[in-house]
């Protein structure tokens, strides 16, 4: 059975929560996770979609440090007020 | 739910953007020639002459700057211009009656005309300490002081041929200055200044250590805090660490400057494309003037200017002679850090006897 | 609402001289605008103290995309408060950097109202830049650059605002129309442009002949350069008119052909064209008379970028001649491939150039299924340390031992 859009952005979501304070990941990186997962039942286009989900609903934010990460919204280091 | 929210519509097509005579004479040119400095003209199957004039800015703009500019393209152009990919303004005119009006009307602005053919062009350059968190010197500043040396250089076209410089304030190289006849890079000599405080929580130690590109950088235990070390002797200085981590800044007054790299050439005339090579290792910063690349760049361009042959190159002029002939008669000293000890450094080592005396 | 200026001592000695001085624009930003104040006395004080000020911000942006803002903080914010916050905006620029007025007006209007007054027309990237903003204006600025059809640019892992150069619009060398395949790959690759999914940046720039104007061959992770297949035109009568009005034809042209497939007798021009390297010398000296020929298409080459991380390249042949018209099916079908297996075996900041160089530009053709030829290197190998991936035993099917 295939996968929906909505199951697939939170199982990346649950990943990136689980993930956070250890290692920031990359797109690719949910992608491959979601596939060794589910295997036939998600492809490329339905991760492509579910990140495009995730992001859009404000759960999670691209993150850029030489290189571009899927992160929980946060406050950065940098940041002044 | 409110309106969708629009996303992911590109650029407005460029045919909004095209005068006239260009929709109607699109990939119908036929030749154009240079008609003085900054001026071309470019004529049509049709018929048609499209005049260009091309003028120098400074890409750092402000838009009153640039609404200035509109009003110059208003009055003279039907409002159509363009900006070229070294940061030139210019103003596409059909009607020749128009060219000296708007000539006089820029340089009141403040901006000459010029930058054609046998000239060097505008400097690209990068952000400096403008705006880059990363930079070893400022890049608009020097920019400014070597164009006004070099001015007459861009407004007249008494070259040999072609000089193309750029600017980045970094080893990240956003001017991509890799390819230039004479490039200005900021370098650091420093290695990076550990914030073992903060390291842990700002980083991923794992991904610090692998931005490494000569594994310089290990996990280290500092003061009770995870953090790593930097085996000094290994750094080259080139702020990978930095951009993937800020707690590993190489930024230093004492040891900052600028190098100057020569003959390196992007289009595939005459020599295939090259990459710059090292001249100077190290100027100082030296605000507001930096008298010193002032006077080294000029040197540059005028020892080509009076040996080149007629189109020849900077890269190609010191092919033919031989960088030994290039360092004899610039008078910069060949020292230790001219000589390559990255990967494949052995290729550019003199393997033969052809050698000049 | 203008404030005094700050004391700038170093930067007003760059007010002076002929070329147009960028801190003259700074203070005609700061007529109006407070960061522009604030950021001429940053500024001075970097001058003096020979450092910069700026901190590398990583998670601001608008909702949904992952590229096209940059943060920065100044890391003085309680001295300089104005520029506390100096974002950065990558506005997608319209092919060949074409404007009117109206449309530049518009942007000025924006920034005015929501920014600092200050750009850079244009970055290196080739986006419009715009130059320091607040967090909380991110998201309103982007919704009136879309109310005047402006979009933003790449940033981060994904594919970068392509840029081209002038090509037909302009130019009678534009072998391939570079502004329209500019304008439809940055439209067939916004999801690809806004949602970072790369293990890092990929570029595409197009330039229309081997000039090269926009760079691409050392800028461009995807450097598509014009090119003809057939033989240059020539106008006989024009090039009689060059020798004529007192060009040295022998020295000028002839003499500086890398192929040396020309000769000149005094009368007339001879080429020998299957010898011709398109190197575009005759051609840039002699407009008049000699133009590219009329099969025309692109050279595409992979790989060219600066030094960081592994050393800087130059882009190499990937296919000598194709094409170049809509839906380019047969080069988006190889981009695909190029980035399947990139994304799914590259590092974190490994670059296209890079990935090739580690897992060898034989292995990279075969996986993205792309036959090797000639035109893709300087010369063969000169060491004989090949991988061979099989090896017969005795008895195997076509071994020697099997033939007798």
């Amino acid at each position: 059975m295939a996968k929906t859009v909505a199951e697939i952005a939170d199982a990346m979501y649950k990943l990136v929560k689980d993930a956070t304070g250890q290692k920031k990941l990359k797109a690719t990186d949910l992608t491959k996770a979601m596939v060794e997962l589910y295997g036939d039942e998600v492809d490329k286009q339905l991760c492509k979609d579910a990140i495009k989900e995730l992001m859009n609903s404000g759960k999670c934010v691209y993150t850029y440090f030489g290189g571009s990460f899927i992160e929980l919204p946060h406050r950065e280091g940098a940041a002044n007020d | 739910m409110t309106d969708e929210r629009r996303t992911d519509y590109g650029p407005p097509h460029y045919e909004r953007f095209l005068p006239p005579i260009i929709k109607e004479n699109y990939g119908k040119w036929k030749y154009h020639e240079v008609l003085k400095p900054g001026v071309m003209v470019h004529v049509s199957e049709s018929g048609a002459h499209l005049y260009s004039v091309r003028a120098a800015s400074s890409r750092l703009l402000s838009i009153e700057k640039i609404r200035a500019y509109c009003d110059l393209a208003d009055k003279y152009c039907g409002g159509y211009l363009r900006f070229t990919s070294r940061h030139n303004v210019e103003f596409l005119l059909s009607d020749a009656k128009n060219i000296d009006p708007l000539i006089a009307d820029l340089k009141k602005l403040g901006h000459p005309v010029g930058g054609l053919q046998n000239s060097i062009s505008a400097i690209v350059h990068t952000q400096g300490w403008i705006h880059c968190h990363s930079a070893a010197t400022d890049a608009s500043g020097v920019v400014k002081a070597v164009m006004d040396d070099l001015l007459e250089y861009f407004t007249e076209m008494k070259l040999p041929g072609k000089l193309r410089i750029a600017l980045a304030c970094c080893l990240n190289m956003c001017g991509a200055v890799h390819c230039s006849d004479i490039a200005i890079l900021g370098i650091h000599r420093r290695p990076p200044r550990v914030d073992h405080e903060n390291l842990h929580k700002m980083c991923e130690i794992p991904n610090v250590s692998a931005s490494c590109p000569t594994a310089a950088i290990r996990p280290a235990m500092v003061g009770g805090k995870q953090s790593v070390e930097v085996l000094e002797e290994r750094c080259m200085f080139c702020a990978n660490c930095f951009t993937v981590c800020p707690s590993m800044p190489l930024a230093d007054p004492l040891n900052d400057g600028v190098s100057i790299w020569v003959g390196g050439k992007v289009s595939n005339a005459r020599h295939e494309p090259m990459f710059s090579k090292l001249a100077i290792p190290f100027l100082p910063n030296n605000p507001p003037r930096w008298p010193e690349v002032t006077e080294a760049i000029r040197n540059l361009v005028e020892l080509w200017a009076k040996n080149a042959r007629k189109y020849e190159r900077m890269g190609e002029w010191i092919e033919r002679i031989g960088w030994p002939k290039f360092f004899r008669m610039s008078g910069i000293e060949f020292r230790k850090e001219h000589i390559d000890d990255f990967k494949h450094a052995g290729l550019t080592f003199k393997r033969s006897t052809h050698l000049t005396f | 609402m203008a404030e005094s200026l700050p004391k700038t001592p170093m930067l007003d000695e760059l007010e002076k001289g002929g070329w147009p001085s960028f801190v003259k624009e700074i203070k005609l930003a700061a007529k109006k605008s407070p960061m522009a104040v604030d950021l001429l006395g940053l500024l001075e004080r970097s001058y003096k103290e020979k450092i910069g000020h700026w901190k590398h911000g990583g998670i601001v942006g608008v909702m949904g995309y992952g590229g096209g803002v940059i943060g920065r903080y100044n890391d003085l914010p309680e001295v300089y408060p104005n520029i506390s916050h100096f974002h950065t905006i990558r506005v997608n620029q319209p092919a060949g950097w074409f404007y009117k007025s109206d449309a530049l007006r518009s942007i000025c209007d924006i920034w005015e109202k929501r920014g600092s007054s200050l750009t850079n027309m244009h970055g290196s990237t080739g986006d419009i830049i715009l130059l320091g903003t607040r967090t909380e204006q991110l998201e309103p600025i982007f919704a009136e650059l879309s109310k005047v059809d402006f979009d933003l640019g790449g940033s981060g892992s994904d594919v970068r605002t392509p840029s081209c150069c002038c090509g037909m619009a302009r130019c009678e060398w534009a072998c391939y129309d570079t502004m329209r395949t500019c304008y439809d790959f940055t439209m067939k690759f916004q999801d690809e442009l806004h949602r970072p999914a790369f293990p890092y940046k990929f570029k595409f720039k197009f330039s229309g002949c081997p000039n090269d104007c926009v760079a691409s061959i050392a800028r461009a992770d995807m450097s598509i350069i014009g090119t003809w297949r057939d033989s240059i035109q020539m106008d006989k009568a024009a090039v009689t008119e060059y020798a004529k009005n007192g060009m040295d034809i022998q020295s000028e042209v002839v003499d500086n052909c890398p192929a040396k497939c020309m000769d000149w007798d005094g009368k007339e021009l001879h080429i020998e064209n299957s010898y011709c390297r398109r190197c575009m010398h005759c051609i840039n000296v002699m407009p008049k008379a000699l133009r590219p020929g009329k099969d025309r298409g692109a050279t595409i080459l992979l790989g060219s970028k600066a030094p960081i991380v592994e050393g800087a390249l130059l882009s190499s042949v990937l296919i000598p001649f194709i094409k170049m018209e809509p839906p380019y099916k047969e080069l988006t079908d190889i981009i695909d491939r190029i980035w399947e297996l990139w994304c799914e075996e590259g590092k974190n900041r490994e670059r296209v150039g890079e990935f090739i160089q580690r897992v060898g530009l034989g292995n990279f053709l075969e996986a993205i299924e792309v036959d090797p030829v000639p035109e893709m290197v300087a010369h063969p190998r000169e060491n004989p340390y090949v991988f061979y991936e099989e090896y017969f035993e005795a008895g195997d099917e076509g071994s020697e031992e099997e033939e007798k």
